[in-house]
């Protein structure tokens, strides 16, 4: 043991014994560490999304011709409701009166794409179709919508539409923005989506950001 | 000790190798050389599968997408050449026939293939692929000499041609072929496929050997879809060993430098 | 309120002080690593041990990672491998790992208990840790058999299908507990889901258990070596053997060549032979159950063929020769044994009951039995071994000889496991059978004959 090589009264070799005993460990414990982590990766990465689950979240398409003016579906898009909603001109107008009450009017602090960026949240192409993940940025509940302008117990005496959360009571407004003074703080997000003709591909966008 | 291992050692090599010598199947295969690392002939396999196999047959395991990825096939072509204009190429391989009706025609259903190579093993399959001839008795007009009175038709007659069987040699025999016995006298037109002579009687679109080669191929595609991870598997290990040598190299060291306090 | 520290174990920090008072970790790394006194001249076969809980680490691990995607669900479980093979990703990976890992731990087991059987490590005071190690290698059995089933092949069905079977030889009450233990009329997805219950909770919670009383006891009498002899037979003036070194540091690297080593060959298999040429992997497990079709060869795993060769070799010839044998041993033992008369008598008498029985009994009820007695053995063997000493080192040429046989048998007896009986191979299994049970049977008498050679003072070969 240790002692026994003390005896010798060698004590400069003693001193390198241990140097190089520390060096050794500490290689040995920092390529052992290296290895543990590489062979952690393969376990992490197998909670992430599988084929399967990435197949079912591949692009929807929806035959959008038949929402009228006024009118809103809710489609399934990776499991969550996405909602189209076509917007009628006094919905369109609301949008623009109560921006002061708005928390983030200019979606500076939401997820969308950058053709999305704008007071209508739509697509330049056709303003009046908005797409949008249906999923409250507070707790991840899904707001109802509450189309009709006019005084409403939930929006409020002057509402010009949105869409309210039953859970916490976030407001949102039919661009989905989101109020001041509410749980949620951002907008809710708008996905990757295009027009193809009657048809719309959400989730797909081929790389467009404007 | 070292001495008692051994003995014990040998001795149960001996008996293990000199009492069964003999076993395995029973089957007189041919071997297929295939090249797993060869994507252009995984691809042709690919291409055969999918116009010959898949109308009966599912792949219900595995999905178009992987399979374009794993063997370099863009993407276009996958949805021009490979799957039907209504799936998405993130979907299994299913096929477009019900199994009710497919039952009602054969009289079972075809089975999946997706893992039809690692429950039969390559050399069966090929074999198998090669062994169909015209028999009029049987109710599809075709047999297969590895495997009797199959319900299943030749699907790539147009291929292959028609061939019909001469006779059969001893299955020991035939097996031995490949190793170092010449195989028995053919004609021209015959051949020898596992323990049965056939003789080509209406040439096919391809010639025996371009049907072979073919016949490589798609074996060693149904070889890959039996296991797509075997393609990445093998690189992985190799760092994987290489890393260990490393640190078990490290180790010893370790070791050795601790254990010269111990005398 | 004070805390008083029950223990004089030095903290390392004031930390580790704090910590030390209200648990006793410095106590307990002291006592189980740091100054855990081993003898020093452990060999090749040690590693096992330290191998063994490696792999149950890795057995849960991947397993809890398998569980995230399996379905124990007749109608989804074969589907749900396939998706863990192509769709999850490293999937393949995890799983190669699960299924190499339970060949791993089998054949470290199978190397683990034959150093203990070399060595004399079941022998006083060691009989606890043997008798627990014993019942791991039951849990584990259990648990493999298990775990088997869950990837709902046509080899996993059919495998649990005849193990099941087995206890129907159970008089009276056997169809009714077959019926309970399958949940239905055939192994179904009853039996799929609560065989997964097992599997994944039940017997990991035990295993881990015994293995934590396997190291307890074997903590508290201290560790055998390749001599056989006592380490505290020779200490210096403070009471510390001079053969002995603390576990950490000197073997915790040692055993680390070890863990290099065998994640060489552990992930040399996963990466270029997951199946093994059919021994790992079946190749009949690659088509889903079918309850109408039995594959053509059905054997179970590597790791159980000796105890089903044993199962096979329980035919009538076997019995007869059992039959045969029981008297012979009663007559032979009224001759020769030296006790009174009515002994003698009752000697014969045995032996012809033991005949009647053999004569009037089923070899399928018989196959059950000698594959539970062959089990059974293994925990008789700290009293069956009656040799002065414990080490082969130092042991007589008869149980040298008498070892090597039953290896050699117990290889052939796994060989012929794996490959379906002929007449030729029923015999050989038949004749390795009887062998096996000889080795059990015949221990108390070559193990105290024959000259031993006289033990060491102190430990030898220390080869480092």
């Amino acid at each position: 043991m240790a002692e026994m090589n003390m005896a010798d009264g060698h004590e400069v070799d003693e001193v390198e014994n241990q140097k190089r005993r520390r060096f050794l460990t500490g290689v040995t414990a920092g390529v052992g560490a290296v290895g543990v982590a590489v062979g952690v990766t393969p376990f992490v990465l197998s909670m992430s999304p599988s084929e399967r689950a990435k197949n079912a979240g591949a692009p929807v398409q929806y035959d959008f011709s038949k929402v009228r003016a006024g009118q809103m579906v809710k489609v399934e898009w990776r499991g969550k409701p996405v909602v189209l909603l076509n917007r009628t001109p006094e919905m369109m107008a609301g949008l623009g009166k109560i921006s002061a009450s708005l928390a983030d009017p200019d979606s500076e602090q939401s997820l969308q794409p950058g053709y999305a960026q704008n007071p209508e949240r739509a697509d330049a192409s056709r303003p009046e179709f908005l797409v949008m993940e249906s999923v409250c940025t507070h707790l991840g509940c899904s707001p109802v919508e509450k189309l009709a302008i006019g005084p409403d117990p939930q929006m409020g005496d002057d509402s010009q539409g949105g869409f309210f959360c039953p859970c916490h009571g976030s407001k949102f407004d039919l661009a989905g923005r989101v109020y001041k003074d509410v749980p949620a703080t951002t907008n809710m997000p708008v996905p990757p989506f295009k027009f193809e003709g009657n048809i719309i591909v959400i989730g797909e966008d081929d790389g467009r950001t404007a | 000790m070292k001495r008692f291992i051994l003995v014990v050692f040998g001795f149960v090599m001996t008996v293990s190798t000199s009492v069964f010598a003999a076993g395995g199947s029973n089957d007189a295969l041919d071997t297929v050389h295939m090249n797993m690392s060869d994507k252009a002939s995984l691809q042709r396999g690919a291409k055969l599968f999918v116009n010959y196999c898949l109308s009966c047959h599912s792949a219900e395991y595995s999905r178009y997408a992987r399979v374009a990825e794993d063997l370099d096939i863009p993407l276009w072509q996958l949805k021009e050449n490979l799957m039907f204009t209504t799936e998405k190429e993130g979907d299994l391989m299913k096929t477009t026939m019900p199994a009710e009706d497919a039952k009602e025609w054969f009289g079972v259903a075809p089975p999946d293939l997706t893992l039809v190579s690692r429950v039969r093993k390559p050399n069966w399959v090929y074999t198998y692929l090669r062994a169909f001839y015209q028999d009029e008795s049987s109710p599809s007009g075709w047999n297969n000499s590895l495997f009797e009175n199959v319900a299943m038709p030749h699907a790539m007659f147009e291929l292959q041609g028609v061939q019909r069987l001469v006779g059969k040699i001893d299955k020991v025999e035939a097996g031995a072929i490949d190793a170092h016995a010449a195989g028995p006298e053919l004609a021209e037109n015959q051949k020898l496929v596992g323990d049965a002579i056939f003789e080509l009687v209406h040439p096919g679109k391809m010639s025996p050997v371009e049907f072979d080669q073919a016949m490589t191929d798609l074996t060693s595609f149904l070889a890959y879809l039996a296991e797509p991870a075997q393609l990445q598997r093998k690189t992985i290990g190799v760092y994987t060993l290489l890393f260990l040598i490393l640190l078990t190299m490290l180790c010893y060291l370790l070791k050795k430098e601790y254990w010269r306090d111990v005398h | 309120m004070a805390i008083h520290r029950h223990d004089d174990h030095k903290s390392a920090n004031g930390f580790m002080e704090w910590v030390d008072r209200r648990m006793p970790v410095t106590k307990v790394w002291n006592e189980h690593l740091a100054e855990y006194i081993a003898p020093k001249n452990f060999n090749f076969w040690y590693y096992f041990g330290s191998l063994a809980i490696l792999v149950l680490v890795i057995q849960l691990v991947t397993g809890i990672f398998l569980t995230m995607h399996y379905k124990p669900d007749a109608a989804l479980a074969f589907a749900s491998v396939e998706y863990i093979m192509r769709d999850v990703p490293f999937g393949w990976l995890v799983r190669y790992m699960h299924s190499t890992g339970a060949s791993a731990f089998f054949v470290i087991i199978y190397m683990h208990m034959f150093r203990g059987i070399i060595y004399g490590s079941h022998r006083e005071p060691r009989e606890l840790v043997w008798l627990i190690g014993c019942v791991i290698f039951v849990a584990l059995m259990a648990e493999a058999f298990m775990g088997y089933l869950l990837p709902w092949g046509n080899m996993s069905y059919w495998g649990a299908q005849v193990i099941i079977s087995l206890f129907d030889v159970i008089p009276y009450f056997g169809p009714m507990l077959t019926e309970w233990i399958r949940g239905d009329f055939v192994v179904s997805d009853a039996t799929l889901n609560r065989f997964f219950a097992f599997h994944v909770i039940l017997l990991p919670l035990i295993l881990v258990a015994l293995v934590f009383l396997h190291l307890v006891a074997l903590h508290q009498v201290g560790s055998n070596n390749p001599d056989g002899i006592d380490i505290y037979d020779n200490v210096d003036e403070h009471g510390k053997p001079l053969d002995g070194i603390p576990f950490h540091p000197y073997y915790t690297v040692k055993d680390l060549i070890g863990v290099g080593v065998f994640l060489m060959i552990y992930f040399g298999v996963i990466f270029f032979a997951p199946d093994l040429g059919g021994i790992f992997l079946e190749k009949d497990n690659f088509a889903p159950a079918n309850s109408l079709q039995t594959p053509p060869d059905i054997v179970p795993l590597w790791y159980f063929t000796p105890f089903y060769s044993i199962l096979r070799a329980s035919t009538d010839t076997l019995l007869a020769f059992l039959g045969v044998a029981s008297i012979a041993v009663g007559v032979l033992a009224a001759i020769f044994v030296k006790v009174k008369a009515p002994w003698r008598v009752a000697f014969v008498v045995t032996g012809l009951v033991a005949y009647w029985v053999f004569d009037n009994t089923t070899g399928k009820a018989w196959g059950v039995i000698l594959m539970g007695l062959a089990i059974v053995c293994f925990f008789l063997l700290p009293w069956l071994d009656r040799s002065p000493v414990k080490s082969i080192r130092y042991r007589s040429l008869p149980f040298k000889i008498a070892l090597a046989i039953f290896v050699v048998a117990f290889f052939i007896l796994g060989y012929l496991g794996m490959n379906s009986p002929t007449p030729v191979k029923t015999l050989l299994a038949q004749v390795c059978t009887v062998i096996y049970f000889l080795f059990f049977f015949l221990m108390p008498w070559f193990t105290s004959i024959g000259k031993t050679k006289p033990l060491p003072e102190r430990l030898t070969s220390a080869e480092h």
